[in-house]
C-alpha cells in the first residue's frame, strides 16, 4: 500500500461472465456476483441514432421512450411499477450505436423483471393516444436540452458539420420536425425490423442462482420467435476528410462565446483507441490536466476546456472544447488550444505525466467496476459497440501499455488540421 | 372485452441475505475510535482494489452558535482549499495525480472528510488526507472564495419553494435549538464568519478524542488497523475538555400553520411535519416503514395526492432521525389555488395511518422499498462506509450493518400504526407560495395561522422573521 503512484501497480481481476446465444440468436451475458443481494438486468439493442429510418431522425430516441408505454399484458409504465414499488431503479438510453434498457431490483425479483423484459420485446403495444402524448414528451425534451439548456445544440452542429455521408451526422436527439411526421405505423415496423432476440444481448448481474436464471431466460426469452428476414444495417462510410472545415455559429443562450474541434478517429474496436483514451485523460481529465492548467488556470482564457474521446461502432470523434473566459476574445482561446495539440505533436509527455494518467484512467475505470449496473452496462457497450464482450478485460493492460511515443503518434495521425471540423458558438 | 388470456408477471421469491461486511472497531491510545471493514474478493463475490476512509468528526451545524450560522459547512469545505504545505492547486493535484478522491462535508450533528484510492496508492492519499484533516491552513483568499460562493449560492436556493419551507419548517419546529438554523447559514451570518473563527472551530473540534475514523475495503482489518495507527497514531488531543452541546429545548409541537408569502413563486410548496425521533430510538425502524408507506410512486400520500386527484407531479414523506430528534416531514408541490384541497389531502393521509394499521400486504411492497434502496447503497465501498459512519456516529451498534434488513421485515402493521399515532398529532404546516390565491382559505379552516411576507422572512431568527 506504499508504492509510487503508477498505472503499473493496479491488478483487477477480470470480469468472470459466461456467454451463450439462444437458439432464437439471443446472447445472454452472466455475471454471478453474492457482494449484495441485488441484481442489474440490462437489454441492450444494436439499433441507435445512426439507425433512423430516413426522414424520421430522432426516432431510436423516440421509441425508446414507448419501449415503457405498455405491451399486450402489461398498462403503460408496469416496468416503473415493477421497479420503483420495490425500491428499485430503471432508465434506458439510446445513443448513436445502442438503446440499452436496465433495471436494478432486489435479487428475488429478478424473474418478475425478465418476464417484463421479454414482454416488451415480445408483445409491445402502444396505443394511438400513448405514441402521441409521448412523441410530445420527447419534443419537450428537445426544447429542453437543445434549446434551453446553454449550448445544448453544440454537440448536434459537431455531428452534422464534422460528418458528411455518415448517418451519425444526425445526431440521436434528431429533428422536431422529423418526430412530427412519425406515426403509429412507424413505431410497429421500428419493433419489427430492430426489436428482435438476433438483435439483442442481454445481460445480468449480481445475486442469482445460474441455473435458475438460465431455466427462466429460456422460458421466457426463449420462447420470442426469431425473423426470417435480415436486420438492416448501415453501410455509409465517411469519406476521408482532406481540408479543415470551419463554421461560425449564433444561438440564443450562449452565456460566452464556445470553440470546438472536432477530429475523425477510428472505431472503438481499432487498436489506437487506448492511446486515444489517454490523450483524452491527459488533456482534460482533473485539475491538474494540461487544458485546465494552461487555458484555466494559467492563461485564464477559458472558464472549462474538455477533451473527449468519442469512440463508437464506427468512426467517431476527438473532440476539444473551451468556453471563453469573460472578455477574453475567442481567437485567444483557440491559440491556446493550438498550441497543446501542437505540443502533443512535438513533446514526449513525460514519465511522470504519463504514470498521472494511467493512474488517473485506472482508477476511474476500478471506480466504475464497484456496481452490479455499471459492469452490466460496460459488457453490453463493449458486446455491441465493439462486437467482444470480453474486450473490456483486456483494457487496463491496453492503457497500461500505452506509451509516451504512442500519445505522439496517435496525436500526430488523428489531430491534423486537415481532419478537423471547427465550430465558432458565439451569443447573437 | 379481452378475450386473450393475459400474463402477469411472476412472483418474487423469498428475499435474499448476503454476507455483509463485518465491521471490527479499536480505540487508538489517543482517544481516536478506528473502526476497519475489509472487503476483499471472495468466491462469486468480486471487490475492487481500492480503499475508501472517512473521518467523522463530532460537531456540525448543531455545534454553531445561532450567530455564527454557517460555520462548520465554510470550514468543511475550506479543508481541502490549502494546508500547511500545499496550496489548494496543488492539493488538487496531488488528489489527480493519485486518481484519488477527497471530499469534506458537514451535516449537524458532524464533519465528514472522504478519500477513496487505488489499493496501492491509498497510503499516499491517506497522508494527503490526513494532511488536510490536521494541518489545514485556511489561506485568506479561499476563505473570502468560498463564503462569497456560499453567498450567491443562498440566493438560489431561496428561490426555489420547496427549499425555502423547509427552511422555515426547520425553524417552525425546532426554534432557537441546535437544529433550528440552516446550515448553510443566512447571507447575515456568512457575512461575519472570517478567517479566526474556521480557525477556532476546526481546533476546537478536530481532535482524536472527538474523531471516528471509518475504514474498508481491499485490505485485511489487522493491515487497516495498521494503517490508521500509524498516520493518525501522532494525533494529540488537547488538554482542554470537549465542548458541550448547547441545551435549548425545541417548541412543543403544536398544530399550526406557517406560511411564507412569495408572490413570485411559480407554486406553492406544502410541508406537514413535526420533531420526530432520534437515530437511536427504539421506533427507528418502524418510523422507516410508516415513511414508506407514504412515499414513492405508490406509496399512499403520491397515491392520494396525484394518482387520485392529479393535484401535484408528486408527494413523499422524509424521515430524518439523528442525534437529537429529527424532523419528519410530509411534502408535496402544487399549483397555488390547490393548496387548501391539497394541505387537507396530507394531513387526513397521515392521519389515516394513525387511526388505522396497515394491511401487511401493503407492508410487504413497502419494505421492499426500503430493503432494495438499503442493498443498492452498499454496493460500493462509499456507501458501506457511509452507513457506518452513521451508526457510529450515533452509538447505534455496527451490527445493525448486517441486521437492518431482517429488523426492516421484522416490522409488523401495528408498531407502524403506533409509530404513525405517536408522530402525526399536533403537526405543523409550512406554506410558500403565493399566499394572495390561498391564504384565505387556509384561514378559513385552520385556527392558528401566521404570514410572514418573503421580505420580511429571516432565517438568522429563530421565529424566521425580521425584527421590526
Amino acid at each position: 500500500m506504499t508504492s509510487t503512484a503508477s498505472g503499473a501497480g493496479i491488478a483487477v481481476a477480470p470480469i468472470d461472465f459466461t456467454d451463450r446465444t439462444l437458439p432464437n440468436g439471443l446472447r445472454v451475458l452472466l455475471v454471478e456476483d453474492h457482494r449484495v443481494p441485488s441484481v442489474a438486468i440490462n437489454v441492450g439493442y444494436r439499433v441507435g441514432g445512426k439507425d433512423d429510418p430516413p426522414g424520421r431522425s430522432g426516432f431510436a430516441h423516440l421509441f425508446e421512450h414507448l419501449m415503457f408505454k405498455g405491451t399486450k399484458n402489461t398498462r403503460p409504465e408496469t416496468i416503473d411499477r415493477l421497479t420503483e414499488d420495490i425500491g428499485g431503479l430503471n432508465n434506458a438510453f439510446t445513443a448513436e450505436d445502442i438503446t440499452n434498457y436496465y433495471e436494478v431490483v432486489p435479487s428475488n425479483y429478478l424473474e418478475t423483471l425478465l418476464w417484463a423484459e421479454a414482454d416488451r420485446l415480445g408483445s409491445l403495444a402502444v396505443t394511438d393516444e400513448h405514441f402521441h402524448t409521448e412523441r410530445d414528451v420527447v419534443i419537450g425534451e428537445y426544447d429542453q436540452r437543445i434549446l434551453a439548456e446553454p449550448y445544448g445544440m453544440l454537440d448536434e452542429l459537431v455531428n452534422r458539420e464534422a460528418f458528411a455521408a455518415h448517418p451519425y451526422r444526425r445526431g440521436v436527439i434528431g429533428d422536431p420536425e422529423n418526430l412530427r411526421a412519425a406515426t403509429i405505423d412507424d413505431v410497429v415496423a421500428f419493433h419489427r425490423t430492430f426489436y428482435r432476440p438476433d438483435n439483442a444481448v442481454l445481460v445480468v448481474a449480481g445475486d442469482f442462482d445460474p441455473v435458475q436464471v438460465n431455466a427462466w431466460i429460456d422460458h421466457y426469452f426463449g420462447r420470442i420467435p426469431k425473423p426470417d428476414v435480415p436486420i438492416p444495417r448501415v453501410t455509409a462510410v465517411e469519406p476521408e476528410q482532406t481540408a479543415e472545415r470551419t463554421y461560425t455559429y449564433r444561438a440564443a443562450n450562449v452565456p460566452l462565446p464556445a470553440v470546438e474541434y472536432a477530429y475523425h478517429i477510428p472505431p472503438w474496436r481499432h487498436p489506437d483507441a487506448a492511446a486515444l483514451d489517454v490523450v483524452e485523460t491527459l488533456l482534460g481529465m482533473g485539475r491538474s490536466s494540461r487544458l485546465y492548467q494552461s487555458l484555466v488556470y494559467r492563461l485564464r482564457v477559458a472558464t472549462t476546456a474538455y477533451a473527449h474521446a468519442d469512440l463508437r461502432e464506427h468512426p467517431g470523434l476527438f473532440s476539444l472544447r473551451a468556453i471563453a473566459a469573460a472578455d477574453v476574445p475567442l481567437e485567444r482561446v483557440r491559440e491556446a488550444l493550438d498550441a497543446e495539440v501542437a505540443r502533443l505533436h512535438d513533446e514526449l509527455p513525460g514519465d511522470d505525466e504519463m504514470d498521472r494518467v494511467r493512474t488517473q484512467i485506472a482508477a476511474s475505470f476500478v471506480r466504475s467496476r464497484q456496481t452490479y449496473n455499471n459492469i452490466a452496462i460496460a459488457l453490453v457497450r463493449s458486446a455491441i459497440e465493439r462486437d467482444d464482450p470480453g474486450a473490456l478485460n483486456g483494457d487496463l493492460e491496453r492503457y497500461r501499455a500505452v506509451t509516451a511515443a504512442d500519445v505522439q503518434r496517435v496525436a500526430r495521425r488523428y489531430l491534423t488540421l486537415a481532419g478537423r471540423t471547427t465550430i465558432a458558438y458565439l451569443p447573437q | 372485452m379481452s378475450i386473450v388470456p393475459l400474463e402477469k408477471p411472476p412472483s418474487p421469491g423469498p428475499p435474499h441475505r448476503a454476507d455483509l461486511p463485518v465491521p471490527a472497531e479499536r480505540t487508538l491510545p489517543n482517544g481516536m475510535r478506528v473502526i476497519a471493514f475489509s472487503q476483499r474478493s471472495g468466491p462469486k463475490a468480486y471487490a475492487v482494489p481500492l480503499i475508501a476512509a472517512q473521518l467523522i468528526v463530532r460537531g456540525g451545524g448543531s455545534a454553531e452558535s445561532e450567530a455564527e450560522a454557517g460555520l462548520a459547512t465554510l470550514t468543511a469545505t475550506l479543508l481541502t482549499q490549502g494546508t500547511q504545505s500545499r496550496s489548494a492547486v496543488e492539493i488538487a493535484q496531488a488528489v489527480d495525480g493519485l486518481g484519488a478522491r477527497l471530499d469534506a462535508s458537514s451535516g449537524y450533528d458532524a464533519m465528514v472528510v472522504s478519500v477513496t484510492a487505488l489499493t496501492h496508492v491509498f497510503g499516499q492519499a491517506f497522508a494527503l488526507f490526513d494532511e488536510v484533516v490536521r494541518r489545514p491552513a485556511f489561506p485568506q483568499a479561499e476563505v473570502e472564495r468560498v463564503r462569497a460562493k456560499a453567498i450567491g449560492d443562498l440566493a438560489l436556493s431561496y428561490s426555489n419553494p420547496s427549499a425555502l419551507a423547509r427552511f422555515v419548517a426547520q425553524r417552525v419546529a425546532f426554534g432557537a435549538a441546535p437544529y433550528g438554523h440552516p446550515l448553510a447559514g443566512t447571507a447575515a451570518t456568512l457575512a461575519t464568519l472570517d478567517r479566526e473563527r474556521v480557525v477556532a472551530f476546526h481546533a476546537r473540534y478536530f481532535r482524536p478524542d472527538n474523531a471516528t475514523l471509518i475504514v474498508g475495503g481491499d485490505a485485511t482489518t489487522e493491515e487497516l488497523f495498521a494503517l490508521a495507527e500509524r498516520e493518525f497514531g501522532s494525533w494529540r488531543a488537547p488538554a482542554e475538555p470537549l465542548p458541550g452541546r448547547a441545551a435549548v429545548a425545541a417548541p412543543s409541537p403544536r398544530a399550526r400553520v406557517v406560511i411564507v408569502d412569495k408572490p413570485d413563486a411559480g407554486r406553492t410548496a406544502i410541508l406537514a411535519g413535526r420533531v420526530g425521533i432520534a437515530r437511536r430510538a427504539p421506533s427507528y425502524t418502524a418510523g422507516v416503514v410508516a415513511t414508506a408507506v407514504l412515499s414513492g410512486y405508490s406509496g399512499r400520500l403520491n397515491a392520494e395526492v396525484r394518482v387520485k386527484r392529479g393535484l401535484s407531479y408528486g408527494a413523499g414523506a422524509q424521515l430524518i432521525a439523528r442525534r437529537e430528534p429529527g424532523l419528519f416531514l410530509a411534502s408535496t408541490l402544487v399549483d397555488h389555488t390547490k393548496v387548501g384541497e391539497a394541505t387537507g389531502v396530507v394531513l387526513d393521509t397521515l392521519r389515516g395511518l394513525a387511526a388505522t394499521a396497515p394491511e401487511p400486504h401493503e407492508l410487504v411492497t413497502r419494505k421492499a422499498t426500503v430493503s432494495g434502496s438499503f442493498s443498492r447503497s452498499i454496493e460500493t465501498l462509499d456507501g458501506v462506509a457511509g452507513v457506518l459512519g452513521e451508526l457510529a456516529l450515533y452509538d447505534v451498534p455496527l451490527t445493525e450493518l448486517r441486521d437492518y434488513l431482517a429488523d426492516v421485515e421484522a416490522v409488523d402493521p401495528a408498531q407502524v400504526q403506533q409509530f404513525a399515532a405517536a408522530t402525526f398529532g399536533e403537526l405543523f404546516v409550512v406554506l410558500a407560495g403565493d399566499a394572495r390565491v390561498f391564504a384565505a382559505g387556509i384561514a378559513a379552516t385552520h385556527a392558528d395561522v401566521t404570514t410572514i411576507p418573503f421580505a420580511e422572512l429571516d432565517l438568522g431568527r429563530a421565529d424566521a422573521r425580521a425584527a421590526d
